[in-house]
């Protein structure tokens, strides 16, 4: 049973220029997605793709020019885009929380971790600072910080930046959520420590049968700690699988692409990938598939509307080349 | 979303309608930048075409007509020479653009390769030069003035030098500033990686993006210089009468208020306080279009 | 065996803190070799000085002790107006193109500044020059005329590469050039290097935290760890067979994007130390699952491994116990 089922989002960056003419950007086109309890989705994409965004737009956390204009959001039941702003603050850190990349930029420089803490916890529960002061112990322990107790006194810019990580986890896991969303949980970090928060990030969802998604490039994590995967590509999701099926037959172009660029595949098949190219341009994107510009098998027929098809077992990808593609792609 | 498929890409306008756009679009961002423009434009206008606005010769002193209060034949009524205050007060906007430009132009030549300099160089020397420079920005300006202009005379050409001296510190911490930043970024690198000597270091590629805040700045310094001028004058420094410069006309007008001929100081106060204020909204507003974290909103 | 193009012998780099006065022993007696044609990965993570060894190289960066020998010659001590005039055989690209290129200056103009520094070329010839240069790094020569805010990350690397090729260099010294780039654009650009490395020979290190990238391009690998080599050989065998203890679970901890691979994991405890605080002996003893009393006595020296191309830095490795049980 799906706990987050996002269906068809539009977000779009309206603006005007200085020449007074409005400009929209499209940058989510009809993100369609879900996560269930106890798996981990991976969402990946190149800069621009709209994954950060996604998971903003899901919170509701989105500032003027960005605004949502489409598609439902339903958590739990409910459609998170009809709740009203309170009940909306209400969910955000308890049932829904997030762990963003940076994360000396998410702790207040001028509070003590501790306090901060039960700040998160008083703010969304009914319990007294000395139980919030517990749990807060208790969390820092179970994200694998030494001496917890002493270290509820530390500032953020004592912390490492390992460090400072599991505190944003830590907090996080302050009340229970249901769902937790890593926007880039490891980037920067050292390939340990990398490895400790994602074994515990995955162990979460295990034990507690917490719902996760990670927003990453790097498709090493996508690979050993996810379940699932959902390829992102100018504000649409192209591919989405499971992780096995969609690294052993990736159907969508840029898909395979992908895969075919990581260093283990270079390796192997010596061959020459010329992915990449220039970015889609939000402001006028092509009517169809937003791919047609970089893909070598695109046609007249791209330019129709598309959907995402099933080509497997919990495989969709969107593409409506997809015979040619499977019949051309060199192997 | 068929109600938002508009696409990216706007219709073609005519040059009128873009026009019209872009002065719509600039003063949606900032209002103040076209308002003071406006007004820059108006006392541009008026130095330019001072000949032909003028109705009378505004040194031509008339003993017959002292004093006179506006009426139809002089607007802003007479002075204590019977000159003209209108056609003083149009001619004036000359000596506020004379003033102000060159000493922009002076403080920039100053202001700019030591701010370069001192940024790059950082250490010692930077703090060596920014406690020279934070010297003069704190020593209080009218008195340096007073004391240079008393010194060498007080002409046009003194009083632009000096100021342009005292205005180019805002200069040297603006563009410091910036080269601050830039150093951080591997730019600075990549050009030393290439090669460059230094002073093209500085000058091919620090200065075109150091100079953002300082161009952004010129027009609040003119305020400025324009102010002080006008303060040295009206001290009595600097310009003398009969030059119909605002300031002298404003001190001239300071003892005649107390007679209750209060057109010979307003008017020409009137006009100063606008231009000062032009000045200080179009380089406010410049600033609010120029450096976009200044700008409210958007991810 | 040929001369080495170049040669780095007890290179070291300390730097200050200003305020606190504290020494970060950022690189510490570090020594390798570099002939042309080929390509030296270095590897290691945050606090590894590997960044700060590829300054030093160029002579961005002056050495506190040590030498870097360049085609015969010590460039450590060399003051800049000298260094300058190295600069056309000496090169660097840096790991984030957006940074490293002038907004304001024009691609064009920006490749060209070498050989206007460089050479003696007329107008016209460095304009053919450019235009070839841009054609051989697969740069559309319609995006000469642009400004860098106006292209893409991999075609800024790719104008990075330019300028650094323009005048044939040498010795490019590569930090990250993919780290910044989306993962469809760096099988592109690493593509690139092999091409261009093959067709001018020059030799290049290649710095990166990335083992996957490393793995593909490098010929010769060098593990760093603290400031400290603590391995070096023949890409393939230090991959296959790693001797230090520390490049075993580095190498361990690696995520290969196929989820197939078993993943057989060392994980070490805590975090790296900070190079203000070295600790005594053997970098890696704070954290080596295989350390004993005499690590931490003194620093451990380079032996050995077999024919002796390949190297580390272990007192484990003459007794054969330095497998970390994975």
């Amino acid at each position: 049973m799906s706990l987050l089922q996002v269906r068809d989002l539009h977000t779009h960056f309206i603006s005007r220029n200085l020449d007074n003419e409005i400009r929209i950007a499209t940058a989510l086109n009809g993100v369609s997605f879900e996560v269930s309890r106890g798996e981990v989705l991976g969402l990946v994409g190149e800069t621009g793709a709209g994954k950060s965004l996604t998971a903003y737009s899901v919170m509701n956390l989105l500032k003027p020019p960005a605004q949502v204009v489409g598609g439902v959001v339903e958590f739990d039941g409910r459609n998170l885009r009809d709740l009203e702003t309170e009940d909306m603050n209400k969910l955000r850190g308890s049932e829904i929380a997030m762990v963003v990349q940076n994360p000396r930029s998410s702790l207040d420089p001028l509070t003590r971790i501790g306090e901060q803490l039960v700040r998160v916890h008083t703010a969304h529960t009914d319990t007294s600072e000395s139980a919030a002061r517990a749990r807060a112990i208790e969390m820092l322990g179970a994200v694998g910080i030494p001496a917890p107790e002493q270290r509820m006194r530390a500032w953020p810019h004592e912390l490492s930046g390992g460090m400072a990580q599991r505190v944003l986890i830590a907090m996080a896991l302050m009340n229970e959520p249901k769902l937790i969303i890593a926007d880039e949980p490891t980037t920067g970090l050292d390939v340990t420590v990398q490895a400790q928060i994602l074994d515990l990030l995955r162990e979460l969802v295990e034990t507690r049968n917490v719902a996760a998604m990670v927003i990453t490039h790097d498709l090493g994590i996508v690979a050993h700690y996810c379940d699932r995967m959902a390829v992102m590509f100018a504000g649409r999701i192209v591919e989405t699988g499971a992780v096995e099926t969609v690294f052993d037959n990736p159907e969508h172009p840029y898909t395979r692409t992908l895969i075919a660029s990581t260093p283990e595949r270079l390796r192997e098949t010596k061959q020459k990938i010329l992915g990449g190219g220039a970015p889609p341009n939000l402001y006028n994107l092509p009517p169809g598939c937003h791919y047609v510009e970089r893909c070598q098998f695109a046609d007249d027929s791209c330019n129709n509307p598309l959907v995402l098809e099933q080509v497997g077992d919990g495989h969709f990808a969107m593409c409506a080349r997809m015979d040619a593609v499977r019949e051309g792609w060199p192997s | 979303m068929a109600d938002l498929a508009l696409s990216g890409a706007p219709r073609a306008r005519s040059i009128p309608e873009k026009v019209w756009g872009k002065i719509v679009g600039i003063s949606r961002r900032s209002p103040t930048s076209i308002i003071g423009f406006v007004i820059i434009l108006f006392f541009g206008l008026l130095a330019l075409l001072a000949p032909l606005l003028m109705p009378y010769d505004p040194i031509a002193a008339n003993p017959n007509l002292i004093l006179q209060g506006p009426s139809a034949n002089h607007w802003f009524g007479t002075d204590g020479n019977g000159m003209d205050v209108l056609s003083r007060v149009i001619f004036g906007s000359r000596f506020a653009f004379g003033i102000a430009i060159p000493v922009v132009i002076i403080a920039l030549a100053i202001g700019i390769p030591i701010g370069l300099y001192s940024g790059y160089k950082g250490g010692n020397i930077d703090e060596a030069i920014m406690r020279v420079v934070d010297a003069f920005r704190v020593f209080p300006s009218i008195i340096l003035a007073l004391a240079v202009v008393a010194a060498a005379g007080p002409s046009l050409l003194n009083v632009v030098l000096v100021i342009g001296v005292l205005d180019a510190p805002i200069f040297v911490r603006v563009v410091r500033a910036e080269v601050l930043a830039l150093r951080s970024s591997s730019f600075v690198e990549s050009g030393l990686i290439v090669g460059n000597p230094t002073w093209r270091i500085l000058f091919v590629h620090l200065l075109p993006n150091a100079i953002q805040g300082a161009m952004a700045q010129t027009a609040v310094r003119a305020a400025w210089a324009v102010r002080i001028s006008a303060t040295l004058a009206f001290l009595g420094i600097g310009i003398q009468p009969p030059t119909p410069e605002w300031g002298a006309m404003i001190r001239q007008g300071a003892e005649f208020m107390v007679n209750g001929q209060w057109w010979v100081g307003i008017f020409p106060g009137v006009a100063l306080i606008l231009m000062v204020l032009g000045l200080n909204m179009f380089g406010d507003g410049l600033q609010d279009l120029l450096d976009p974290k200044r700008r409210s909103g958007g991810k | 065996m040929t001369e080495p193009l170049l040669r780095a012998e007890n290179l070291t780099k300390h730097f200050v803190t200003p305020r606190t006065a504290q020494t970060v022993r950022a690189v510490n007696g570090v020594s390798f070799e570099m002939h042309a044609g080929s390509t030296v990965g270095m590897v290691g993570e945050s606090g590894s000085g590997k960044s700060t060894i590829g300054r030093m190289v160029v002579r961005l960066l002056k050495p506190t002790q040590g030498s870097v020998t360049f085609r015969g010659r010590d460039i450590a001590p060399l003051r800049d107006r000298a260094v300058r005039a190295l600069r056309a055989d000496l090169q660097m690209v840096f790991q984030d193109p957006w940074s490293a290129l002038n907004p304001r200056m024009r691609v064009k103009r920006i490749i060209q500044e070498p050989l206007l520094l460089h050479s003696k070329l007329s107008d016209s010839a460095r304009s053919d020059r450019v235009e070839e240069i841009a054609r051989s790094v697969r740069l559309n020569t319609d995006l000469l005329t642009r400004f860098p805010g106006e292209l893409s990350g991999g075609q800024l690397q790719r104008v990075c590469i330019a300028r650094a090729i323009a005048t044939d260099p040498g010795l490019i010294v590569l930090d990250e050039p993919t780290s910044s780039l989306d993962l469809s654009v760096r099988a592109g650009i690493l593509d690139l290097l092999q091409e261009l490395r093959e067709k001018t020979g020059a030799a290049m290190l290649f710095i990166s935290h990335d083992l996957g990238t490393v793995r593909l391009v490098s010929d010769h690998i060098l593990v760093l760890y603290l400031g400290h080599i603590i391995e070096s050989g023949p890409m393939a065998k230090v991959f296959d067979e790693p001797a230090h203890p520390y490049t075993q679970t580095l190498l361990s901890a690696h995520l290969p994007a196929d989820p197939h691979t078993q993943l057989h994991r060392h994980l070490l405890e805590g975090e790296i130390p900070s190079p203000i605080d070295m600790p005594p002996g053997c970098p890696f003893s704070t954290r080596c699952p295989l350390v004993r009393d005499d690590c931490r006595t003194a620093l451990p020296p380079m032996v050995d491994i077999g024919d002796g191309a390949q190297r580390a830095a272990c007192i484990r490795i003459p007794e054969g116990s330095n497998k970390v049980p994975l």
